[in-house]
């Protein structure tokens, strides 16, 4: 069951079709924007597992700009770029700038599933791992209270072990006057 | 995954420990095996026994360094529970610097700060970012940061300042990684006004701390309970020799010094406990 949303970002409408279709096919949800600016539109309104960009797309926000934008949304939105074979470089600069894998056009789909299987499993690992985190902290302040207090208790009665053993064994009075003296200090506690 | 006998257990934990303190017993079999299979295999072990001997033959102490880096815990994040770091910012940092404030305008503040035992450097950057918030123009003060590790790997993390996305992302906010870090390739790194601040390098909390001098706050949060009963004895009490007479000291959140340490005496303030000299 793939339950990940991705945003697909292409300006070619055949392109488009085709990853929404096989996207869709393979139970992923899918939005697709026409190019860089509803693509930006969409993430400032909502949120992404993935988002699938072309690299060269018209207008103001290309396939940079965009990672650039999504990656500020949030981290954990996984950005791949999609770029023709004669600009990989490019595709190594975003990923640089923290995209996490690039296909080369045409996409061979096998391949793109693979890859969002992978970014599938990551998130899973990293949500146990958050989960078990959020547990251990749990434990963790509820039995730092517990020995904080007990710490601090543990003091106070320490404290006053400390002045009976100053007032029992204070040899300028009587044995009557230190008892008497303990006991008040015991009952003004 | 190479098999250890608990012949070779008592063996390699008593390595363990003599070499960093750390202290395993026998339940912790399974620890062994997962962090220490990497380097018996790389080393071409056939056998525990046989990695027991090219470790203490090896006098480049290059295996030694790698153990210890995979059996230390590095287990840490930016602002980790957030109470320690309130409590310097709102009770310790403005008591101190009223304290150790100067008459003369010439004359820098100075504020000396440890963290025993950093790890990855979250802590120590985090103490920074507090003093950067708390104080703004650090032109009047003599701020000494200092971060020790035990782990090679772990002072070399943290000494690059840089950060991956994981480490990142857990405890601190947004406006703190906007305003302090800037990205690096796949990674963040702390700027370098906040990186100036701090000084990382490697050190054994067995060992005895001559040549430290003097702290005014010691952090030594979750490393002692890796240690024997006896020697978080002698750590504490190494630490009271180094901490000024109204110095700090800041310790995990589920520790306590009840029956390790009489000189110190806890003391609360909102939620979180610091200790002072008696």
């Amino acid at each position: 069951m793939n339950t990940m949303t991705i945003l697909v970002a292409d300006d070619d409408p055949v392109i488009r079709k085709l990853f929404e279709k096989r996207l869709k096919n393979a139970g992923y949800e899918v939005t697709v924007a026409v190019d860089g600016i509803e693509a930006a539109k969409l993430l400032d309104a909502t949120t992404f597992d993935v988002v699938i960009t072309d690299l060269v797309m018209p207008g103001e926000i290309g396939g940079i700009e965009l990672l650039k934008i999504a990656k500020e949304k949030s981290v954990d939105i996984e950005v791949i770029v999609i770029t023709a074979h004669s600009s990989v470089n490019t595709a190594v600069d975003a990923m640089k700038k923290g995209a996490v894998d690039y296909l080369e056009k045409p996409v061979n789909f096998d391949e793109l599933f693979l890859r969002l299987e992978k970014i599938a499993e990551v998130k899973a690992l990293l949500k146990n791992a958050g989960d078990l985190r959020e547990a251990m902290d749990v434990t963790e302040s509820s039995a730092a209270q517990t020995i904080q207090d007990l710490e601090i208790v543990n003091s106070n009665q320490q404290e006053l072990l400390d002045q009976l053993e100053a007032i029992l064994s204070d040899s300028r009075n009587d044995e009557y006057s230190r008892i008497e003296q303990a006991l008040h200090l015991l009952e003004s506690r | 995954m190479l098999k250890i006998t608990s012949e070779e257990i008592k063996l390699i934990t008593k390595y363990i420990y003599d070499i960093s303190g750390i202290y395993l017993d026998e339940s912790k079999k399974y620890l062994l095996e997962t962090r220490l299979n990497a380097i018996a295999e790389e080393q071409g072990c056939t056998s525990y026994q046989d990695f027991y001997k090219k470790v203490k033959a090896d006098a480049s102490k290059t295996i030694e360094r790698k153990i210890v880096d995979a059996i230390s815990t590095n287990e840490t994040l930016f602002f980790r529970d957030t109470g320690p770091f309130q409590l310097l910012q709102h009770k310790i940092f403005p008591e101190l610097i009223d304290a150790r404030s100067t008459k003369t305008p010439s004359l820098k503040t100075n504020l000396k700060i440890w963290s025993a035992a950093s790890s990855t450097g979250q802590e120590l950057y985090s103490v920074a970012i507090v003093l950067q918030e708390l104080l703004g123009d650090l032109s009047k003060y003599a701020i000494k940061l200092l971060g020790t590790d035990i782990s090679d790997a772990a002072v070399a993390q943290a000494s690059s300042g840089k950060f991956n996305k994981f480490e990142i992302e857990r405890g601190l906010a947004r406006d703190k990684l906007t305003k302090y870090f800037t990205p690096f390739g796949q990674t963040w790194k702390i700027n370098d006004q906040i990186r100036a601040m701090v000084n990382f390098r490697k050190f054994n909390l067995m060992l005895p701390f001559a040549g430290l001098g003097k702290f005014d706050v010691v952090l030594c949060r979750n490393v002692a309970i890796y240690f024997t009963l006896e020697d978080r004895k002698k750590l504490f009490n190494k630490i009271a020799d180094v901490l000024e007479p109204d110095g700090y000291l800041i310790i995990g959140s589920t520790e306590s010094l009840t029956g390790i340490c009489p000189r110190f005496i806890p003391k609360r303030h909102l939620r979180s406990i610091f200790y002072q000299l008696k």
